[in-house]
């Protein structure tokens, strides 16, 4: 952090234009003054110490309460653990947050033991603290930041205090940042980027200086941890992007100097904010790769030759033979990116999409139901202690494919499949192995030879039905609820389909030697892409269940309904403070009625002061680019057809309320200057008293909201009666706590 | 169609030929500048053979006028240097031209094929329910049905064909031709349209004629106009009120503004500019992005022209804001009234969506809920037979079945297994209740009545399992903090029953404090816990039949807690088993037919199409996503043959949906680059052509973004023909863009080879189009008998599904 008066002293402009209009209005009182001026150092770093403590009381006042999991930390602390214990697991989330959950963790001494069932479950004796705190810590930070982001925009300290208050004392906010939850390194990094933006923006005086330099790489740094967080971090991105790109229109404006100049200045942008940036985010996926090192839950959602990297798999463990065999018992695993596995369960088809045969599906999980025997079509499976000598499987072969735990084989008919109704349906059909003719499939091994011996995870091949001359297809398409949401497999006409290449995963068969495949593991840049596709899959197949109630995006702004973060005995409830919340979207509206009317004033040449200039310059821009932060975060919302949350509308708070808060400062110091001039000496100073009244009780008006709602955060314990004193708080009828 | 293309410009020879003589004292009038007092440049013909004149001029406005005049004639004269064509052609001809071959390709064969073609299913059915005057419920504004129900009128039809099934024949009753005339002119009339835009924007004629060929060989286009859909109908209205906009900013934007304004002329184009683009907002609610358009380029017209005037005063400023506030907001809000005032009046029987609107407003309509309430007992009393109805929001009543509730839910939680109490969506014989006092036993009404009023505790009786409505501190099933609503059921358990409930009047003001059948709002407050009976919005699964939850909720104050009664007899016979036969046979007390008001009606409509309407047709086979649009990924199939592979299929021309795209792509590329040379100073073409490039921006880019941006950001589903709006402008773009690249050739290439180049450029342009136009054409039209490999042979993309059912 640097000393106030060095940036103004460097900012000639804005330091002089500050000076100038400081001194014409003083209103007598001294701290007043100097807490107005906001360049006297001492009041400055008053003001500062006192946000600061009271957001270190704030956030971490009985931070072990709850002392059960609540809401989302089943997930994330769940995840921290996988970080701890080293092994593979599958989320829709980028790394980096649930790494620094997981080092927190790994710092305060927890060992990963708490299993994180479920939201209600006590801690007991487990270590969570640290990664309660860790989270509080970064959580806590956005307070400062905010204060020095708006500090930065406008230079004024009342809009500085007024932005990080808004911050403070926001419900939402403080719920939010304290549990082990994903948004707070999400919201820290954001407005850590935001923050390196403003400062970057300040240096453009003394462009290719070392601040330069390092607040544009900070910028890069925070942009790429946000975006590895969590995607949504992609907005801050675009919006630094396009603070970005109008830096370059003006630097390009300046004729005094050659295009060349403007190149450097791109060629510079282009290295900190997207090489490095790039790197960087590869570099924490190289982390999350290399620290996950062992076979886990996730593995099933990537493909064979990504398990190979991964410790403890049969792939990598060398325990599965290298060839298949008539008898062996394997897994299939759909071949293309994100592919999952042949699966199927003792459930019928329904009724009215012809014929009661067994559901056949793909299954990202490992599990018992992926297991197929394989037989020649003709024959039935050899045991595994006979000693005739060993049958392979080879390509061209005509084989049945008998579905290990149900006992019905793969089969397929001329009926429409359930979803792809121009395919054909596949099931399990047949009893004990018995089926008939339509079990019959014939392997073809993708640029294989005749007779060619299939080998585990290295062949990749089709399955053609004998009978019907189509492949076995997964559609990637979801069942509804009576196939418990898994995809789709069909018979496709079709055979050059991408998705009808298959290879086999897992191959139990005793009697041939186990070999490791460990020479065919994928390197990084596979791995890292591979990861992408198999994130981004997962993330938009996150829809919302039937029947279950989600949040819409309108709801967001005017603090309809929170989300219940724990039930039981300490309740905990995620809420806006309503106050600020309401506030904001005032606010938001009084910034484009100005907009608008100074516009016209411009338009119409009508001359104001130079200090209402002044005024309406500092308000206008800052908060410009703010409303434009809050539409970039808060806009894509709307088009996404993902399941969405109440907490998703945090980051666009960050910039509402920032902008409130220098709009706050803005009315205060305005309303003077709208008095007309004659009675301006007389009602000049019973104004700016009676503002200063206002501003004075608006913050005990805060401190009053905020201490009535605050049972909210720090968990409120279930009212019988109605007569309790949260009874007065259902403001809005949908406010459920 | 290649041949007859070549025709007509043998014909048009001949015939401007013959008009040479009376043409040639003024060669080059451009309709822009009819009636606008000025005289035309008279000595043109002369400056033509010249090389264009690039050095900058500063002269006064008169002369850079005519200069930019000069120029725009001279693109399209040079475009036009082949020997007979150069001097003679004039303007009129072409759009006629246009018109003409657009009303031969729009009106071939309309009544084929004599079936329901996609959508007409919805449009056909809705202008039948016009004809009988039947209530309807549909998210999309009316006028356009509205059109097709007139033709249809028009034609003699009586609304008596039952619209069942895609494919299905009409019948002799249905004047198919009439109704497809509507989208079949409009769409026709389209193209002069697009004509008159493109000069409007200051391009020549040629240009103009080009966009109308575009729109005129777009097989989309053609197979949207030719069959019962909205989308002529909004694009006619949307490119009308385009056109009025220009016009009318040509008037605010020529020297003597001043003096235009207010008059008769000012007042005319801003007016229909504005009731043009309601009325495409009042055939389907995207329409509103073109208004949207309109008030972009009126808006910033008013703030550079009239509000940077210093020349006015306040009060003309003022002035010229409020006449733009009440063409642009006033006047739209009375189209689109006007419209819906049609629309209601129109329909006042009842009909198949009369469900989806409140029970006071399908008490309205004659002959629906009215037949079945009229002379239903008005007051509720002890022994009522009711109905509840859910009264906001979806539509459903009160439901009970001999079911009950699972013993363990999926998440392991235990409910109480006694008989499950739903919200149903359709009228069923387990939506009866039965009102009975606490205290009293007999069921039968009889002299005197016991009337229930506000405050009162009743008991509901469900009437075919003869089970109370109860509730208790259990966990509802699919919202656990809520509690459960059950019929008790005595499991021996020690849960007594807790079936009583207190019955609060809402709307008491109004009603008063006896409880009224349909008019009465009621609340259930449960008198043990006083949880109030809310519907949840939550659905049960398969073992609740996938009906809605009910449940005992603790917020009270809610609209998911009321309900009121709207079917209702009083019970008459004490014997359970009677009880049935005599609903049917009971005389009822006669009741006021309800009478509801224009506005109420209009209100109520708004809130539910606005909001509440958003059935998804998910999973459809032909559903395609915005970036697919760019590149026609997918089509749709409309139609197809039951005795051949003859199909309709929407699909663009794909050639010029290809170049469309890269022209979008060019025009922006090159809008950037200016844009970055002129930040630095440098001015690499002429202020005027500048100008019109910006100009070009302004409507065409903004109008392809409004129309195009916004379905990014919607969850339904989308299909290929909600992109047409945008495609229009992007059609007009590409034509801007052909003239631009000429001008720009001619700035760069002092030879005239290189002009003839670009003309012959364009026409293997076109001839390519008509090409493409002419091998998709049987897919516009459903012309047959077509084999499997003939349709084979049309799939030039592997995500093209055509249907071949048929070797």
């Amino acid at each position: 952090m640097t000393a106030p008066t060095l940036i103004c002293s460097k900012n000639q402009e804005n330091g002089l234009n500050i000076k100038k209009m400081k001194n014409s209005d003083s209103i007598g009182f001294k701290l007043l003054d100097q807490f107005r001026d906001g360049r006297n150092d001492k009041i400055w770093w008053r003001v500062f110490a006192l946000l600061m403590i009271a957001t270190v009381a704030t956030r971490f006042y009985k931070l072990d309460q709850p002392d059960h999991v609540c809401w989302d930390e089943a997930h994330f602390g769940k995840y921290a653990n996988f970080y701890i214990n080293r092994t593979f697991f599958f989320d829709v989330h980028p790394p980096l947050g649930k790494m620094l959950i997981g080092l927190f963790g790994y710092l305060d001494g927890y060992n990963g033991s708490f299993h994180f069932d479920k939201p209600g479950d006590k801690f007991e004796e487990h270590q969570y603290m640290g990664m309660r705190i860790g989270c509080a810590v970064m959580g806590a930070l956005l307070v400062p930041l905010s204060f020095l982001t708006v500090w930065e925009m406008t230079f004024s300290l009342p809009a500085a205090t007024f932005g990080g208050l808004l911050i403070l004392l926001d419900h939402g906010m403080l719920t939010l940042n304290r549990f082990i939850l994903l948004d707070p390194p999400m919201l820290f990094f954001i407005s850590a980027a935001i923050y390196s933006m403003v400062k970057f923006h300040n240096q453009r005086h003394r462009p290719f200086s070392l601040p330069w330099w390092s607040w544009l790489s900070s910028i890069g740094v925070m942009l790429s941890c946000s975006v590895a967080v969590k995607f949504v971090g992609i907005f801050v991105v675009i919006f630094v992007g396009c603070r970005t790109i109008a830096d370059l229109w003006e630097i390009l404006g300046d004729l005094s100097r050659p295009v060349s100049y403007t190149v450097k200045h791109f060629m510079a942008r282009a290295i900190c904010l997207i090489a490095m940036p790039t790197l960087l985010y590869m570099g924490i996926f190289y982390i999350h790769l290399a620290v996950l090192s062992n076979s886990g839950p996730g593995d099933g959602f990537y493909s064979s030759a990504f398990q190979v990297g991964l410790k403890g798999n049969y792939l990598h463990d060398g325990s599965t033979p290298r060839q298949v065999a008539y008898g062996a018992l394997l897994t299939l695993k759909n071949a293309v990116t994100s592919g999952a596995y042949l699966h199927s369960h003792d459930h019928l088809y329904p009724e009215e999409i012809g014929g009661s045969q067994q559901q056949i599906t793909t299954y990202a999980h490992k599990d018992d139901n992926n297991n197929w025997h394989v037989k020649r079509h003709n024959k039935l499976a050899p045991s595994w202690n006979s000693t005739r000598p060993i049958d392979f499987v080879r390509n061209g072969d005509l084989l049945r494919l008998e579905h290990f735990a149900t006992g019905r084989n793969l089969h397929a008919h001329r009926s429409l499949a359930p979803i792809t109704i121009k395919q054909f349906q596949v099931t399990g059909y047949g009893l004990d192995g018995v089926g008939d003719n339509n079990d019959i499939w014939r392997l073809e091994i993708e640029d294989g030879e005749e007779g060619q011996i299939l080998e585990t995870m290295l062949h990749r091949f089709r399955l053609i039905h004998y009978n019907l001359g189509c492949a076995l297809t997964c559609t990637k398409k979801k069942l509804p609820a009576w196939g418990f949401e898994q995809d789709e497999v069909t018979c496709n006409p079709n055979r050059r389909d991408p998705n009808a290449i298959w290879n086999i995963e897992e191959n139990i068969y005793p009697r041939l030697p186990n070999v490791s495949f460990r020479a065919y593991e994928k390197n990084f840049f596979q791995r890292f892409i591979e990861s992408h596709v198999v994130l981004i899959n997962g993330n938009s197949a996150l829809k919302p269940k039937e029947g279950e109630a989600t949040s819409k995006p309108w709801m967001w702004p005017i603090n309809l309904r929170g989300q219940f973060f724990s039930g039981g005995q300490l309740q905990v409830y995620l809420l806006g403070n309503p106050i600020i919340w309401w506030g904001n979207l005032v606010f938001m509206v009084f910034y484009l009625i100005l907009w608008v009317s100074v516009g016209v004033r411009t338009k119409r040449r009508i001359t104001v002061t130079q200090r209402e200039i002044m005024l309406q310059e500092r308000a206008l821009s800052a908060c410009g680019w703010l409303w434009l932060g809050w539409l970039l975060h808060y806009l894509p919302f709307w088009g996404m057809s993902r399941v969405l949350y109440f907490h998703h509308y945090f980051p666009a708070l960050l910039f509402s309320s920032m902008m409130s808060g220098i709009l706050l400062d803005y009315v205060i110091e305005s309303i003077p200057l709208s008095l007309p001039k004659n009675s301006f000496n007389a009602s000049y100073a019973a104004i700016l008293s009676a503002t200063l009244l206002i501003l004075f009780y608006r913050q005990v008006f805060f401190h009053w909201i905020f201490y009535l709602f605050s049972p909210l955060v720090y968990g409120l314990v279930r009212y019988a009666d109605t007569n309790s004193t949260m009874h007065h708080l259902h403001w809005l009828s949908t406010w459920e706590f | 169609m290649g041949d007859t293309e070549v025709k007509n410009r043998k014909v048009n020879r001949n015939k401007n030929k013959n008009e040479k003589n009376k043409e040639i004292p003024n060669p080059a009038v451009d309709p822009r500048d009819e009636g606008d007092g000025e005289s035309t440049p008279e000595a043109l013909p002369e400056e033509l053979t010249e090389e264009p004149i690039l050095k900058k001029s500063a002269s006064p406005k008169k002369s850079e006028k005519k200069q930019r005049k000069a120029g725009s004639a001279t693109a399209g004269q040079s475009l036009a240097d082949l020997p007979t064509l150069a001097v003679t052609c004039h303007f009129n001809l072409l759009p006629m031209l246009l018109f003409g071959v657009a009303l031969a390709t729009r009106f071939y064969a309309l009544d084929q094929p004599n079936s329901i073609v996609f959508d007409e299913l919805h449009y056909g059915r809705y202008a039948g329910l016009y004809q009988k005057q039947t209530f309807f419920f549909d998210s999309h504004p009316p006028l356009g049905k509205q059109l097709l129900a007139l033709a249809g009128y028009l034609g003699g039809f009586q609304g008596d064909f039952k619209f069942d099934k895609i494919g299905s024949s009409y019948n002799a009753s249905v004047p198919v031709f009439a109704m497809r005339a509507v989208p079949a002119l409009t769409g026709s009339l389209l193209i002069p349209l697009v004509y008159m835009i493109m000069l409007q924007l200051n391009y020549s004629q040629w240009t103009a004629a080009l966009a109308g060929f575009l729109f005129l060989f777009d097989n989309a286009l053609l197979t949207q106009s030719h069959y019962m859909l909205m989308e002529p109908i909004i694009l006619f209205f949307a490119m009308s009120g385009v056109l009025c906009v220009l016009k009318f900013r040509a008037l605010e934007r020529s020297g003597n503004a001043q003096a235009h304004s207010y008059s008769l002329r000012w007042w005319g184009w801003l007016l229909s500019g504005s009731i043009f683009l309601t009325c495409a907002l009042c055939v389907k609610y995207v329409g509103v992005y073109s208004y949207l358009l309109g008030l972009a380029l009126v808006g910033h017209d008013f703030w550079e022209k009239v509000l940077g005037n210093l020349s006015l005063t306040k009060k003309q400023v003022f002035g010229h804001a409020v006449a733009r506030f009440f063409a642009f907001f006033v006047v739209p809000l009375m189209v689109y009234i006007g419209v819906f005032y049609i629309h209601l009046t129109t329909l006042v029987n009842a009909g198949p969506h009369d469900s989806a609107m409140s029970s006071a407003f399908q008490a309205s309509l004659e002959g629906g809920l009215s037949s079945i309430v009229r002379g239903q007992p008005l007051e509720v009393v002890h022994g009522s037979q009711v109905t509840l109805r859910h009264a906001h929001g979806s539509p459903c009543w009160l439901h009970s079945h001999a079911a009950n509730y699972p013993v363990k839910y999926a998440d392991k939680r235990g409910s109480s297994h006694q008989q499950q109490v739903t919200c149903y969506v359709a009228k069923d014989i387990n939506n009866w209740w039965i009102v009975k006092r606490p205290n009293r036993t007999d069921l039968a009404v009889a002299a005197p009545l016991d009337r229930i009023s506000h405050g009162e505790e009743i008991q509901l009786v469900h009437g075919i399992t003869g089970r109370n409505l109860n509730s208790h501190n259990v966990a509802a099933p699919a919202s656990p903090t809520k509690q459960e609503v059950s019929c008790y059921v005595d499991h021996n358990v020690s849960m007594p029953a807790q079936d009583v409930w207190r019955v609060e009047i809402t709307n008491r003001e109004e009603i008063g404090d006896v409880w009224h059948a349909l008019e009465s709002m009621v609340r259930l407050i449960h008198v043990n816990t006083s949880v109030a009976l809310a519907f949840s919005g939550r659905m049960l699964p398969d073992w609740g039949h996938n009906q809605h939850e009910i449940v005992g909720d603790v917020m009270v104050n809610q609209p998911n807690t009321i309900f009121n009664v709207e079917e209702h007899r009083y019970t008459r016979n004490e014997d359970e088993k009677d009880r049935q036969l005599e609903l049917m046979t009971t005389d009822f007390i006669p009741l006021e037919p309800v009478v509801m008001g224009f506005w109420e009606k209009f209100f109520e409509l708004q809130i539910r199409m606005l909001f509440i309407s958003n059935e998804n047709v998910q999973n459809h086979m032909y559903t395609s996503s915005p970036w697919e649009w760019l590149v026609l990924t997918r089509g749709i199939a409309y139609w197809v043959s039951p005795d051949s592979n003859a199909q309709i299929h929407l699909l663009g021309n794909i050639f010029i949906w290809y170049s469309a795209t890269i022209a979008l792509a060019a025009y922006c590329s090159l809008l950037v680059f200016y844009l970055l040379r002129q930040r630095r100073q440098c001015f690499d073409i002429h202020e005027e052509a500048w100008n019109q490039f910006r100009t070009t921006g302004e409507v065409l880019l903004l109008g392809y973004v409004f129309h195009f941006l916004p379905y990014f950001f919607v969850d339904h589903t989308l299909f290929l023909h909600h992109y047409l709006p945008a495609l229009a402008f992007k059609l007009l773009l590409n034509a801007a863009l052909v003239e631009h690249l000429y001008y720009l050739t001619r700035l760069v290439f002092a030879k005239q080879f290189f002009n003839w180049m670009c003309v012959l450029i364009v026409l293997t342009w076109m001839s390519g189009i008509l090409m493409v136009f002419n091998k998709f054409l049987p897919l516009c039209y459903g012309l047959g008998p077509m084999n499997a490999t003939q349709i084979l042979d049309l799939k030039l993309r592997e995500t093209w599904d055509f249907i071949v059912h048929k070797p």
